[in-house]
């Protein structure tokens, strides 16, 4: 065990906070007292990764174990990163300064595929090899998590392990499997074997994989009789009797969401159909009031936060929202701390609970009808209408609020010209509200923000089989939006088109990709998802160092295609998302969980196969409604 | 509109060492606050839009420096002891900041002149009198109106070498203020063949015009 020495360089780089460590409710444990050591991976800088609530959850349920103790490592920022390769210091642990190839574990999360070149440039620091072959007996197992590991084929050559779904109960499991192995005392690929019978892993050197000419996929199967054909993910079912951190750390610098979290509930029931969230994440499952208001009391006393804020899909949908804002409001008053409320949607969007939360403190609004035209958003699944729209925001323009923004996208499937022009006709209908209504301030000007990003097709969502729109395609719809705005109160802002096609490679991508972003990374590629560090030149080549197409990854597929995905079993069935595809070929929109069930397949995922939307309380009531009235 | 509430004034003297001298000034005020509200401390806000806790700090520390001497006053609506005060918010800091008195009243920060450092070089020059006899001592120096040559020989009120530290006594405060890494930048630049290397910083204590210590 040996520790390194970085008080020389903190002193030159930009935000030593980032690397410092020390901060309030870190877990301070004795390295030599534990018989596991894991280092959590964000593969992005301290202040985007000690936002993620994931990262919080898994490092509180890792250190509640004696016997681990789990430490935070982050991607150094371009100042740092050259001090510690002219220093020769390897990439260390914010806790104890231990260099991460010291670890028996290096969990990463993936939570957007714009990270990769980061876990690369993350595992070079440490002086561990890029690849899974690579790592000799005493290598920390490499391993894998978070949404992007759904479809886990472009780095299958780079983690030795992956974790399907929610990680809380697994995790410990790997642990346990852990010490077991030890005591066995057996090879490292002993272990992957022993962890592949487990429900939730993937071992993808146990697979064999196979392509056809064309260069689509032909089989992938298990290679050892540990491997499970099929992969299916670990949820949580009831998240009132599973553990939430008492504690945040509170870093020292400002970092992205700066406050205490509070995770309302699991899941969507709203099936958008270009939103992978909402599919991955099924079935719907809600935490209590009294849980949420006990877990906020804990929070806000351990860490001194001034805001709360709701974490969830769509904040709005938790069927006892009035009566969680009432217990949280009462204590968010008495302790003088904000509460924040992201992901309301705009059709249950109340004025009452807007004005309440406007006497502690008022937050910006936004709102995303994600789509311009009606058909567009009937395409979607978004079952939001512009009277719903237009009702929420006149609701704020006579609340008080001046400024609005409004998230679309374009690029979508089965999307025409006019939809995209419908966006800027949409935002000046919202500019007209504030001065047809005779509450607002007219000495004051509305501002109108719309913020448009590029559609990207993702696995395991409806559109998994659409074409992307190319950069041209995609620049070309940009400015005809831009053209079409002809109102001074609306700013517009859109996303860098080669971002977003880049990041559709990589979410549907294949085994063929592993070299891609080994030589991407060769190049320089890193902080990818930073525009000042983003070098699509860079990227081009090494496509073509490859000899790899990328428009193969953009294509629009058919329906008899093996996707590299298919092998993960998220509840939620191929077959669901074909006719949600077929239904949004026809702008035809499917009503909600808990309007009506839609068979999607994740009630499989739950005890008895019954969704948890049957479990609610509201649900239960309706269906005594129904009954009694025959 | 005049604060018709009945708040209460202390100041307490705190130290910052360890991995707390990274934490920025603005940092430190968020930490600060979050703090004493972690202390349940009853802790007065301003009546604004966005009402915040009512502080005030001496003299911002630079980032990389310790101190023992910094200075904070604070109101409160109500009138805890001043032990009670340092306990609970001692109880609640994170590593490397710690409460070392609470006072009652007013502190005397406006009177404030000047401030010693202690600087620990990598390498101690052998003599600073023909740096300290010079009549104008120009280095570049970051001012509210950016990077500006300026003369700082009349901000250096002494410099005196002992056992392996140079201890630096400078003008200080919102109206005159020279931080020692400038002066060892000077140092640097002006004493012939000197390279200071690495230096270690440390506020050790501030003073007012009469060189009457501030605490």
């Amino acid at each position: 065990m040996s520790t390194v020495n970085i008080d020389k360089i903190l002193k030159r780089v930009q935000k030593p906070t980032r690397y410092s460590g020390g901060e309030l409710n870190s877990v301070v444990k004795d390295p030599g007292g534990v018989s596991i050591r894991y280092a959590f991976v964000f593969p992005d800088t301290y202040e985007v990764g000690m936002s993620h609530l994931g990262m919080k959850i898994l490092y509180h349920c890792l250190n509640q174990r004696p016997d681990t103790y789990c430490e935070r490592v982050f991607a150094p920022w371009v100042d740092m990163e050259e001090e510690l390769r002219r220093e020769n210091i390897p990439l260390f642990s914010i806790e104890t300064r231990t260099p991460v190839n010291e670890f028996d574990f290096v969990g990463v999360t993936l939570q957007y595929e714009m990270s990769y070149t980061n876990v690369l440039n993350i595992l070079d620091l440490a002086g561990i090899p890029l690849l899974s072959r690579d790592r000799g007996e005493d290598a920390p197992f490499v391993n894998a998590g978070g949404p992007c590991a759904y479809n886990p084929e472009p780095l299958a050559e780079i983690f030795d392990f992956f974790t399907m779904g929610e990680g809380e109960e697994v995790i410990g499991e790997l642990m346990d499997a852990y010490n077991e192995w030890k005591a066995e005392g057996g090879k490292r690929i002993d272990y992957l074997k022993k962890i592949a019978k487990i429900e939730g892993i993937y071992v993808p050197c146990l697979y064999d994989v196979e392509y056809n000419a064309d260069g689509t996929l032909k089989s992938m199967v298990p290679n050892c009789p540990e491997a499970k054909p099929r992969v299916r993910k670990r949820i949580i079912e009831n998240l009132d009797e599973i553990v939430y951190p008492d504690k945040f750390i509170v870093p020292f610098m400002d970092i992205v969401h700066d406050r205490a979290s509070l995770e309302v509930f699991r899941g969507c029931i709203r099936g958008c159909r270009f939103c992978q969230a909402g599919m991955i994440y099924r079935p719907v499952r809600e935490k209590s009031p009294g849980r949420l208001t006990s877990d906020a009391e804990k929070l806000l006393a351990s860490t001194g936060y001034e805001e709360i804020s709701l974490s969830s899909l769509s904040t709005s949908d938790y069927t006892r929202f009035e009566e969680l804002a009432d217990k949280l409001l009462a204590l968010t008053e008495k302790e003088k701390v904000g509460l924040s409320l992201p992901s309301l949607r705009v059709d249950n969007f109340g004025l009452s609970l807007m004005e309440r939360v406007q006497k502690v403190r008022k937050s910006g609004l936004t709102f995303a009808p994600e789509a311009g035209s009606q058909r567009m958003r009937d395409v979607i699944n978004k079952n939001v209408s512009e009277e719903d729209l237009m009702r929420s925001v006149g609701l704020a323009f006579d609340g008080g609020w001046q400024t609005v923004k409004l998230y679309f996208m374009i690029g979508l499937p089965y999307e025409t010209d006019e939809d995209v022009a419908g966006i800027a006709r949409l935002a000046e209908k919202v500019v007209e509200l504030y001065y047809a209504s005779d509450k607002t301030n007219k000495r004051r000007a509305p501002s109108v923000n719309i913020s448009v990003a590029g559609f990207v097709p993702k696995p395991f969502t409806p559109f998994q089989w659409a074409g992307q729109n190319d950069m041209e395609t995609l620049s070309r719809k940009q400015k005809l939006l831009k053209a079409e705005i002809r109102n001074r109160h609306i700013k517009y802002s859109y996303h860098q088109s080669d971002i977003s096609v880049l990041e559709g490679i990589f979410a549907r991508g294949d085994r063929k990709l592993n070299r891609v972003l080994v030589r991407a990374f060769e190049l320089g590629c890193k902080l990818d998802g930073w525009s000042e560090c983003f070098d699509m030149d860079r990227w081009r080549r090494a496509f073509a160092d490859c000899g790899i197409e990328p428009d193969f990854y953009t294509r629009e597929r058919s329906y008899d295609e093996l996707f590299p995905w298919d092998f993960v079993d998220i509840g939620v069935t191929k077959d669901f998302m074909m006719r949600e595809n077929e239904r949004a070929k026809a702008a035809v929109t499917t009503p909600h969980c808990r309007l009506q069930c839609s068979a999607c397949g994740a009630a499989d995922l739950c005890a008895g196969g019954r969704c948890s939307v049957y479990k609610e309380e509201s649900s239960l009531n309706k269906i005594k409604e129904l009954k009694e009235n025959g | 509109m005049a604060d018709e509430r009945i708040l209460y004034d202390y100041y307490l003297i705190y130290e910052k060492t360890g991995a707390a001298k990274y934490i920025s000034h603005l940092d430190f005020v968020r930490t600060y606050n979050r703090a004493m509200r972690r202390a349940g401390l009853p802790v007065a806000f301003s009546e604004g839009f966005n009402p915040h806790p009512l502080l005030g700090f001496a003299l911002p520390l630079s980032v990389g420096y310790t101190s023992e001497c910094e200075l904070l006053e604070l109101r409160l609506t109500g009138a805890p002891a001043e032990a009670e005060i340092r306990d609970r918010l001692n109880a609640v800091m994170p590593g490397g900041i710690k409460i070392l008195s609470v006072h009652r009243g007013k502190s005397r920060m406006k009177k404030l002149r000047y401030a010693l450092y202690y600087v620990t070089p990598e390498h101690m020059p052998g003599s600073v009198d023909a740096f300290l006899q010079m009549e104008h001592t120009v280095i570049d120096k970051k001012t509210k109106s950016g990077i500006k040559d300026a003369d700082i020989r009349p901000d250096i009120k002494e410099i005196r070498l002992t056992d392996g530290r140079m201890e630096m006594l400078l003008s200080a405060g919102s109206d005159k203020n020279l931080k020692p890494d400038v002066v060892v930048r000077a140092m640097n630049k002006y004493i012939p063949g000197y390279d200071s290397g690495d230096c270690e910083y440390h506020r050790a204590a501030i003073y007012d015009e009469n060189m009457e210590v501030i605490n």
